[in-house]
């Protein structure tokens, strides 16, 4: 509570006052009183006064000061109505009551979005497992007849598998609940579904792919590798050079196994690089192409924040490394002996 | 003896060439159109091997593995596309062997469905495949024709396994390269002729000259006299 603000709003009771002080000043004048009692009584009446509004301000400041700490402390602002108790002051529980109602109608919105959300989550998730089995049923069909014809059309299957599994990964990325289970995770074996799942986009395009000294084991959930590995893969395709070349290998640093996934295409920009991460940001190389959407790397790295996991990227002139780093928990590590 | 495989699955694409991939196998093959009392055709069918979905009309694929378990240890294998980790969690406690997520790799669920067979039916067997005298031994990686032995690397006993698989048949490069990708081999054109070119040798040295045969712009094919 601003002091000044405080007295510009006393004006009307020092006004009122000193009206009735000057009112008395003449009454006494007029009946003879002489003028040092007259003084007197004045000094007195705006002592007291002035006492009052001093308290007053005091102890108004003190009251609004704790509200003010009490909104600032709460994480959900809108729930301060609950923490404040009923005031005395008339005018002050027309307020109250109105900050009731407005929290309330907030937490009605609130669970109504929520709700949506879920719901919609939900939805992108039953569409998705719908969506798999006619790609499940095309795929079949191909690999019964192969040709070149059919195995263009698995490798773009690949492509729209990739993209309904982005859309549902991105629906559970935005979940604050738990959708994933931590398992102990060979990363050579995720690598290897990761590859079989491109499979055909890999063989189009001929890249090289090769598999290093892979045979460490982190703790995460292998799924969601294997959905990123995915995009880094396609990635690798979509900004190929002459002779695509791919290669998977892991390191072991103090408390930290480092997955690469290395290619030599045409590599991202120095000052692309900083932002590769950002939602909806495309680079020089993706509106060249303009089939980047902004989204993928996006969500690797929304995923790997759930889990825990560093991402990063490096490129120098051509090529691109995209790095995954897992933390080795030492209680695991201990158990492990 | 044919073993034989039940398919439990709605969707009609699915069941047909699933179907038609398993016979093309070697395997035998009964698919249900009915979802009324399935157990009951199970047991009436006695498969060595039941695929099965997770949602199906009528009671799901988790009622359906309980209710076969009542009367029969063999394997099941659930075929699904929801991949969340209950489903998954689910169909172990309900005594599934496998669990394969849709859109599967044809290779994968074959490899799946071989390995079941083998360890719950002739678990120790090892697999030896044998044309025109030539013995390819899996387990071993070597060949042996005439008492000579020849020792292979891992992509060469891949090769001669796919061709040993379909002996007397011309095998197109595309597909030797889409199985040796399958097995986690990543090799290119350029390799599988250098390997190629290598297994000839080998089997040149153990007296089997002329026993791969290049069909030009074709593929490769064992010699079938």
């Amino acid at each position: 509570m601003s002091g000044k603000q405080y007295w510009k709003n006393q004006v009307p009771v020092i006004l009122v006052n000193l009206l009735g002080l000057l009112a008395l000043a003449l009454f006494l004048v007029a009946g003879g009183s002489n003028i040092q009692s007259i003084v007197f009584i004045a000094f007195v009446w705006m002592a007291v006064l002035f006492c009052y509004l001093m308290i007053a301000c005091f102890l108004r400041k003190r009251y609004l000061d704790r509200l003010l700490k009490m909104a600032e402390q709460l994480e959900e602002k809108y729930l301060i109505a609950e923490m404040v108790e009923m005031p005395w002051r008339a005018d002050e529980q027309v307020f109250y009551r109105i900050m009731k109602m407005a929290e309330k109608s907030m937490l009605e919105k609130i669970e109504e979005v929520r709700r949506d959300r879920k719901e919609y989550k939900e939805y992108i998730e039953q569409w998705v497992h719908e969506a798999k089995t006619p790609i499940t049923a095309m795929k079949l069909v191909c690999e019964n007849y192969r040709f070149d014809g059919t195995r263009q059309v698995l490798a773009e299957l690949e492509n729209m598998n990739r993209f309904t599994e982005q859309a549902l990964y991105y629906a559970r990325s935005e979940h604050t609940e738990k959708d994933y289970i931590i398992r102990e995770v060979n990363l050579a074996d995720v690598a290897h579904e990761a590859i079989a799942d491109n499979k055909y986009l890999l063989r189009r395009f001929q890249v090289t792919v090769t598999i290093d000294d892979m045979g460490k084991t982190v703790y995460t959930d292998d799924k969601w590798i294997r959905f990123m590995l995915s995009q880094f893969i396609s990635n690798a395709v979509k900004y190929r050079a002459q002779h695509p070349v791919l290669r998977f290998y892991a390191r072991e640093e103090e408390d930290k196994v480092l997955l690469f996934i290395e290619d030599n295409g045409i590599g991202i920009p120095e000052s692309d690089l900083p932002r590769v991460f950002e939602k909806g940001f495309t680079g020089s190389n993706g509106r060249a192409r303009q089939s980047a959407t902004g989204i993928g790397l996006y969500l690797c790295k929304k995923l790997c924040d759930k889990l825990g996991i560093g991402i990063m990227a490096y490129s120098e002139g051509n090529g691109t490394a995209i790095v995954l780093s897992f933390q080795i928990n030492d209680f695991v590590a201990n158990v492990q002996g | 003896m044919k073993e034989k495989i039940m398919v439990i699955e709605d969707d009609s694409t699915i069941q047909e060439q699933l179907k038609n991939l398993l016979a093309g196998n070697g395997y035998e093959v009964e698919t249900v159109t009915d979802f009324q009392d399935v157990a009951g055709q199970v047991r009436a069918f006695m498969p060595h091997l039941v695929l099965l979905d997770i949602k199906l009309p009528g009671s799901d694929g988790f009622a359906i593995c309980s209710q076969i378990r009542a009367f029969s240890d063999m394997p099941i294998v659930f075929v699904t596309s929801s991949n969340t980790d209950m489903d998954e969690l689910n169909s172990i406690m309900l005594g599934g062997d496998a669990f394969i997520t849709k859109p599967y790799h044809t290779a994968i669920l074959l490899a799946k469905i071989a390995s079941l067979l083998r360890r719950a039916y002739a678990p120790g067997q090892q697999e030896v495949l044998t044309w025109k005298d030539a013995d390819l031994h899996l387990e071993g990686s070597f060949i042996e024709h005439e008492g000579k032995r020849a020792e292979l690397t891992k992509n060469e006993v891949k090769i001669l396994y796919y061709l040993f698989k379909h002996a007397g048949k011309i095998c197109p490069r595309n597909d030797i390269i889409d199985y040796l990708w399958d097995s986690k081999l990543y090799i290119d054109d350029n390799t599988l002729s250098v390997n190629m070119t290598r297994i000839r040798e080998k089997l040149a040295d153990v007296g089997l000259k002329d026993f791969v045969q290049t069909k030009h712009r074709q593929g490769y094919r064992l010699k079938n006299q």
